[in-house]
């Protein structure tokens, strides 16, 4: 088959077609950042010096397709967007080098979800920021806010530009917008708040999150037009099998996943499903989502080879090597799981090769190595891995 | 009476439950076969979660029932019956911040009649140890999502083994991504992959 560049190649999967070989996508900026030799927060705060070790990374353990979410330079806008406390390097005390991590805490009430529904979402949801963000609080506050975002936005828009020309492709912008039932549950109440509120108070969520859709469209389209990229980022994780029952998937998260994919497909941009935790019990509702126009994007809980047997015509699957093998396993035992991967859900197409989620910070040097060369190693159309 | 408040504590239904054992304190009912009939339904409420026929929620939301019905209880208890099953010292390794199946197993293991010390987030290996002398515990039970903790597993269990203690202490492991390699790694005893799973452990070690 021709040769493709890493564009082309991605988009030819993206369709469920077959590029010239499987493309490999790791999530990268936690690990490329300490491999490369910088903290952090450096990676968080200062995109230079990112591309910088990402580069190094490149160049030491072999090319990439695309880069997936971008944590590099995105550490002022995260300190903004997100009403709970985030945990960021080298922010107040915590060490320079430290994990990036959210807190589990409720930042709102349960009357909340009331005042959500009665008040103008958007202006809500600012309401919820300015909890955590006092600045938010007067108009020179808000403004010098807009600005951060759009000036470090443009400069990862450069630094994007500056790899594609490299020949590396960045497959979605940032890693917003969640399902409404999700930003609720990872951004303003506690999971396990969340979860006893589906219990005892099911129809005052549904409202607040009913209410919340339209931001979260609104954040998506944001990123696209940030990012210059057709390709959206939707995250999920707890409304996941490992999180609620069948049936309250039905009943509350399956109407705003389908909603929220129609709506971006409908505008020509594709979803990237990104699902953390264990979503197999789930898959037969997922054939529900627009056919053919998403990427299914597991981080090696779910089972990714049952996803290729139920989702295989209907999705792009992304995924999935473990974190727990790059960090412990061995490069043999990479090797094989890489081959098996490319063999059983790349053969017929419609595959790319990723980390399950983001590549663990002390992943072994050698098994993203040998990650990175399975698809020149196994993944060439036609494959015969 | 206790079969039918193991069934609403099944069902989840809180206010049913709620109700029972209030009527059931009012009539003098004894409050240990109480609190046995909750466990009754809690036991059910596990069995379901294995077969897969109840999720995480349902299992949150069962131990959310279970503690309120044993605050209403609780007064009603004679001392020596308050009396734990054993002591378990619990909490997320240095470094990792993630405490949702931490909570979870902590309020399976109290549903269970344990006295569970949870040292919360980021705990170091000396805090574990020091309140394991103090408990007098004989289970450590050791959660982690990020890979990091893996690392921070290891200590603990290197201190501990340091201290002279290890023979006396079994520790369990859980989170995302923690499995047998992981419990190899770190030298733990063994790994629960969901929250029943590490009830079921400690059941093991501590003869329940």
């Amino acid at each position: 088959m021709a040769y493709m560049t890493a564009t082309e190649r991605l988009e030819a999967a993206i369709r469920i077609g077959k590029p010239d070989r499987v493309p490999v996508v790791p999530i990268y900026d936690f690990f490329s950042s300490r491999y490369g030799g910088i903290t952090q927060r450096e990676m968080f705060f200062d995109i230079k010096k990112a591309d910088l070790a990402l580069e190094k990374t490149i160049s030491d353990l072999g090319p990439i397709d695309g880069q997936h979410l971008s944590y590099a330079g995105i550490g002022r806008i995260m300190e903004i967007i997100f009403p709970q406390p985030p945990i960021m390097p080298g922010v107040n005390g915590v060490p320079e080098d430290a994990q990036f991590q959210f807190v589990e805490k409720s930042m709102i009430g349960r009357e909340d979800y009331a005042r959500l529904k009665d008040r103008n979402s958007i202006l809500w949801l600012l309401d919820t920021l300015k909890i955590r963000h006092p600045q938010l609080r007067n108009p020179i506050g808000l403004a010098k806010a807009i600005a951060t975002i759009g000036i470090d936005t443009l400069k990862m828009r450069r630094s994007r530009m500056g790899w594609l020309k490299k020949g590396v492709e960045t497959t979605v912008g940032y890693n917003i917008p969640f399902t409404p039932l999700e930003w609720i549950s990872i951004c303003l109440r506690s999971f396990n708040d969340f979860v006893l509120d589906l219990f005892r108070y099911p129809d005052e969520v549904k409202a607040a999150a009913k209410a919340l859709m339209m931001p979260m469209k609104m954040q998506g389209l944001l990123m696209v037009k940030l990012s210059g990229l057709k390709r959206v980022f939707m995250g999920g994780a707890r409304t996941s099998a490992s999180c609620i029952s069948p049936k309250q998937f039905e009943e509350f998260a399956l109407p705003e996943w389908q909603e929220m994919a129609e709506y971006f497909v409908g505008k020509g941009i594709t979803p990237f499903l990104h699902l953390d935790s264990d979503w197999t019990a789930f898959y037969p509702y997922l054939k529900s989502l627009p056919v053919r126009k998403c990427v299914l994007n597991l981080d090696g809980t779910s089972d990714i080879f049952k996803a290729k047997e139920i989702l295989g015509d209907h999705f792009c699957i992304m995924g999935d090597v473990p974190a727990t093998m790059l960090k412990l396993g061995e490069p043999d035992e990479v090797d094989e799981y890489c081959r098996r991967l490319i063999k059983e859900i790349g053969a017929d197409g419609g595959f790319i090769l990723s980390s399950g989620c983001t590549l663990p910070i002390d992943a072994k040097p050698e098994n993203v190595k040998v990650m990175l060369a399975s698809v020149h190693r196994y993944g060439k159309y036609p494959i015969h891995a | 009476m206790s079969e039918n408040l193991a069934k609403m504590l099944v069902e989840l239904d809180e206010q049913g439950v709620l109700d029972e054992v209030e009527a059931a304190l009012n009539r003098g009912k004894d409050p240990m076969s109480i609190v046995e009939g909750l466990r009754q339904g809690m036991a059910e409420v596990g069995r379901r979660f294995e077969e897969k026929e109840y999720f995480l929620s349902e299992l949150i939301m069962s131990a959310e029932i279970f503690k309120e019905a044993i605050a209403e209880i609780e007064p009603h208890l004679k001392p020596e019956e308050g009396n734990s099953r054993g002591v378990i010292v619990l909490g997320t390794v240095k470094g990792d911040l993630h405490d949702i199946g931490k909570n979870i197993v902590a309020a399976l293991l109290r549903c269970e009649g344990y006295e569970v010390r949870d040292l919360g987030v980021d705990v170091p290996p000396d805090k574990f140890i020091s309140t394991i002398k103090e408990t007098g515990a004989s289970l450590l039970a050791l959660s982690g999502l990020l890979t990091l903790a893996f690392d921070s597993m290891k200590e603990t269990v290197d201190v501990l083994k340091k201290a002279g203690m290890r023979d006396e202490v079994k520790v369990i492991i859980g989170g995302g991504p923690v499995n047998e390699q992981v419990v190899e790694y770190s030298g733990a005893d063994a790994f629960g992959s969901d929250a029943a799973q590490a009830v079921k452990l400690a059941n093991g070690y501590l003869g329940g």
